[in-house]
This record gives structure tokens, C-alpha cells and sequence, in this order.
């Protein structure tokens, strides 16, 4: 089996981003199960950021949520970026 | 000469005879749609890399360069780390009494293997990559993006001849995607079978077609017979993406106590129910669903609590192979799958019926 390299994980800070409100068509893999599943959110964002691997994937912190599931027990959850929509302010 | 309806332009840029797409979470479905002149795709989101790559080569070997798809569910949002030990400790006291008070009524034995929960929590990037990683590497033909932006694999995947499908369930997601490059957009209403969106199948792809410009787009969500092919056809869709008559095909490696169950229930018998993950899902109605539905029943608890409560009367309804007790996700297009068919059979079974159908309108021969 060939090795595959390991994907480095960057943490940033984007403040044109911070404090800004906006909604993520966000879900995923349902563990150990074989279903995906599609959530809804609204909040605001940190302007925290990870960027995993090369290229990199771009995912921002969301807390503030004034939408979410009923059935998501975080208070914060992290947004894929081509899965956010700012909210006009 | 009429024009065949069904030879759609995404027919010709894929090079397959019919515009029928078959998710499956099982190879020889793929291999056997592949082989009837279909497409298929290969539901892989729970495979470690190393079985990816070995059913890919499987594929390959049984359909030689016809083309295919591999599915993973890409991560859109996600929670903070916890571990499955942390959520356990959480489980309220009434919900888990509810819970062993259905295992006591319906006799539900313990299961006979560990639930599967290795994946829980945390930012799971790395599992994706490293499944995307594969996909790459061996070139597969298609990649579909269950759920979740393909954006930041997109370049890569073009570069190496591959092609890129989205599934989405809003037209703004479609927007989005097709703006990064997508090559195929799936528009996946809420008549499909597990967790869908809340836009019905015929809203979506219309919303969808209106915005896709020239790239193809594909019909998702309650379709089985030929007749839901030749309206999607008529919504402006290339094609279809089905899933529910897959599970009930012989190829397919469902229990057959399950395909059997598949075969005598119709859009009724499913239900849009939170039981089983915390989230709303389309599933077949079973004891479980049906006593969390109760007057009696506790509020239904968060995700990941609801999934960990359901596993064990899941996983011991399919250990011990419980008719009385199974499920599985279906769509509302259920009601059509009436015989446990060759999936050649089903491929041949819808492309008449569509083909009769836009006779029966136009009374013009396909």
C-alpha cells in the first residue's frame, strides 16, 4: 500500500470576517452509519479559520447560532467556506 | 425522425446509452448498471481508504472502462471534538429507560457485534482526505460529492481527467458549486429515502434547472419507475439518480428479509422521523420509530445522544436478522418496487416505461 502523506492543519484569524452574521448549509457523515445528514444554521462568525491541507480546505467558526437543529447539542459549530453565506447586514 | 428523449446530452458527454444513475452502496450493483448501459455510483463514505481503493479495483475489473462513480459525504459543518464514552455519560435517564423499555416489549435481543461508533465527533477533515486522496489516486471517473462542497478537490480531480458530480438540495448550493467548476449538479428533493432537504423533488429541480445554465443537471429524491424519468426529462433534468429500487434488486447484498419488506410497502409506510439519529429521516416505520411517535414517548434527544440510544436495537435487528423489528432508509417512491428483479432488468423496465410514456404524450416513437 502506498504511504500517503498526513494533510497539515493551519489555524488563522480572518478579521474581515469577525463578527460577521451568516448562515451554513452545513451537515455530514452520520457515524457508523452509511447516511449523510443536511443542517441548518445562522450565526455569527469568530473570524477563526482552519485550513486543512494542500490545497487548502477552508473551514471558519460559527457561535451565536440563532438557527440550528434542535438535535445539535454544540453551542458553536465549524463551517466548511463554500458552504457559508454571509448575511446582508 | 423523432428524437430519443432519453439520449440526454449528459448520455453522451459520459458515454452511456441510458441516463439512469444508481447509487448503491454495494459493488455488484454498480457492476451489473455499468454493464446494462446505466451509470452507477459506489456509496463509499464509511470505507477506510484501503477498501476504497480495492473496490475501485474490483469495479474496474468487472466493467472494464466504462465509466463509474465513487460517493463520499464530504463534511460541511462540524461539531467540537467529544468521544463516544463523554456522550454515553450524557444519555438522560428517561430517554435510555424509554429505550430499554422498547427492547423489553418487542423482545430485542443484545446485538451479537459492537456497535460501529469509532467515528464520533470532532472536525473529521482528515478521514474525508485521506478517502479523497484514493479517489485521486486511482483516477475513478466520476467523484459525487453526496453532501458537502467538492471546491477545494475540484482543480485536482480535472487535471487528472476525472470529472466532479455535486448533490445538493437548494438552488443556491447549486449556484456555488457550479461556480467552482462542478461538472454535473444532483438535485435531491425530500422524497428520497434517508436525511434529505425540505424542498420536494419537483421544487428543487426546477429551482436547480433554472439556475444550472449548461451544466447537466439530474433529478434525485422518489424516483423509481420510467414515468418519474420522463417528467424529471420534462423538469429539464438529463437524467435521474435513484437509489431505493437498488436495495431490492438481486445483485444487491440487502438482507432479503429487508428487500422482501421493500417489495410490499408503499410511501406510507415510511416516515420522516427523528427516532433513530436525532435528525429527521425518511425510513421505513418499525417498532422503534413507531414508540418514539407515541403520546408516551420522552422528547427526542440531540444528536449524537438519539444515534447512540438507537444503535444497539439497530444493529441487533439486523445481527439477528428480526423481520418484525428491521428498517432501513427508503423513498417515497417505494411503492414501485414490486419484484426482487435483475438490476439489468430495472435499467431495461425504466427506459421502456419512459419511452411509452412520452409515446403516450407526443404519439411520436421514441
Amino acid at each position: 500500500m502506498v504511504e500517503r502523506p498526513k494533510h497539515p492543519t493551519i489555524r488563522g484569524f480572518d478579521e474581515s470576517m469577525a463578527g460577521k452574521r451568516a448562515e451554513c448549509d452545513g451537515g455530514g457523515q452520520l457515524p457508523g452509519t452509511k447516511f449523510g445528514v443536511r443542517h441548518e444554521f445562522a450565526g455569527v462568525l469568530t473570524g477563526d479559520y482552519i485550513d486543512h491541507g494542500d490545497p487548502p480546505w477552508r473551514w471558519y467558526l460559527m457561535r451565536d447560532l440563532y438557527l440550528k437543529p434542535d438535535a445539535w447539542g454544540d453551542e458553536e459549530v465549524w463551517c466548511e467556506s463554500q458552504m457559508l453565506w454571509l448575511v446582508e447586514e | 425522425m423523432a428524437k430519443d428523449p432519453l439520449r440526454t446530452p449528459f448520455c453522451d458527454t459520459m458515454d452511456i446509452e441510458f441516463p439512469i444513475i444508481a447509487f448503491t452502496h454495494c459493488k455488484d450493483v454498480v457492476a451489473a448498471v455499468v454493464n446494462a448501459g446505466g451509470f452507477a455510483v459506489l456509496g463509499e463514505a464509511m470505507h477506510t481508504p484501503e477498501e476504497i481503493e480495492a473496490d475501485i479495483n474490483w469495479i474496474r475489473s468487472r466493467v472494464g472502462d466504462k465509466p463509474f462513480g465513487i460517493d463520499l459525504v464530504l463534511p460541511a459543518s462540524a461539531p467540537g471534538a467529544e468521544t463516544v464514552e463523554d456522550i454515553l455519560a450524557k444519555i438522560p435517564a428517561e430517554q435510555q429507560a424509554f429505550a430499554d423499555q422498547i427492547k423489553a416489549k418487542y423482545d430485542v435481543p443484545d446485538p451479537k457485534s459492537a456497535e460501529a461508533l469509532h467515528q464520533w465527533g470532532g472536525l473529521n477533515q482528515e478521514i474525508a482526505r485521506a478517502q479523497i486522496d484514493v479517489i485521486l489516486d486511482t483516477k475513478v471517473p466520476v467523484f459525487v460529492s453526496g453532501l458537502g462542497s467538492p471546491a477545494f478537490m475540484i482543480p485536482a480531480a480535472h487535471e487528472r481527467g476525472m470529472k466532479v458530480f455535486g448533490l445538493v438540495g437548494k438552488a443556491r448550493q447549486a449556484e456555488r458549486e457550479i461556480a467552482s467548476g462542478v461538472d454535473v449538479i444532483i438535485a435531491q428533493g425530500y422524497d428520497a429515502a434517508g436525511h434529505t432537504g425540505n424542498i420536494g423533488t419537483f421544487s428543487v429541480v426546477g429551482e436547480v434547472c433554472a439556475v444550472a445554465g449548461d451544466v447537466p443537471v439530474i433529478a434525485a429524491g422518489g424516483i423509481t419507475t420510467g414515468k418519474h424519468l420522463a417528467a424529471a426529462i420534462c423538469l429539464g433534468a438529463q437524467g435521474v439518480w435513484t437509489g431505493t429500487q437498488w436495495l431490492a434488486c438481486r445483485e444487491s447484498d440487502v438482507d432479503m428479509i429487508m428487500k422482501e419488506k421493500l417489495t410490499q410497502i408503499t410511501a406510507d409506510d415510511t416516515t420522516y422521523s427523528k427516532s433513530v439519529s436525532g435528525f429527521p429521516m425518511r425510513v421505513t416505520k418499525c417498532p422503534w420509530t413507531e414508540e418514539w411517535a407515541s403520546k408516551e414517548a420522552p422528547k427526542i434527544l440531540p444528536s449524537p445522544y438519539q444515534m447512540l440510544l438507537s444503535s444497539s436495537y439497530t444493529q441487533a435487528a439486523n445481527d439477528h436478522r428480526r423481520e418484525d423489528l428491521m428498517y432501513d432508509a427508503a423513498g417515497q417512491g417505494v411503492r414501485f418496487v414490486t419484484e426482487l428483479k435483475p438490476a439489468r432488468q430495472i435499467v431495461f423496465d425504466m427506459v421502456e416505461e419512459a419511452l411509452d410514456t412520452f409515446e403516450g404524450i407526443t404519439g411520436a416513437e421514441g
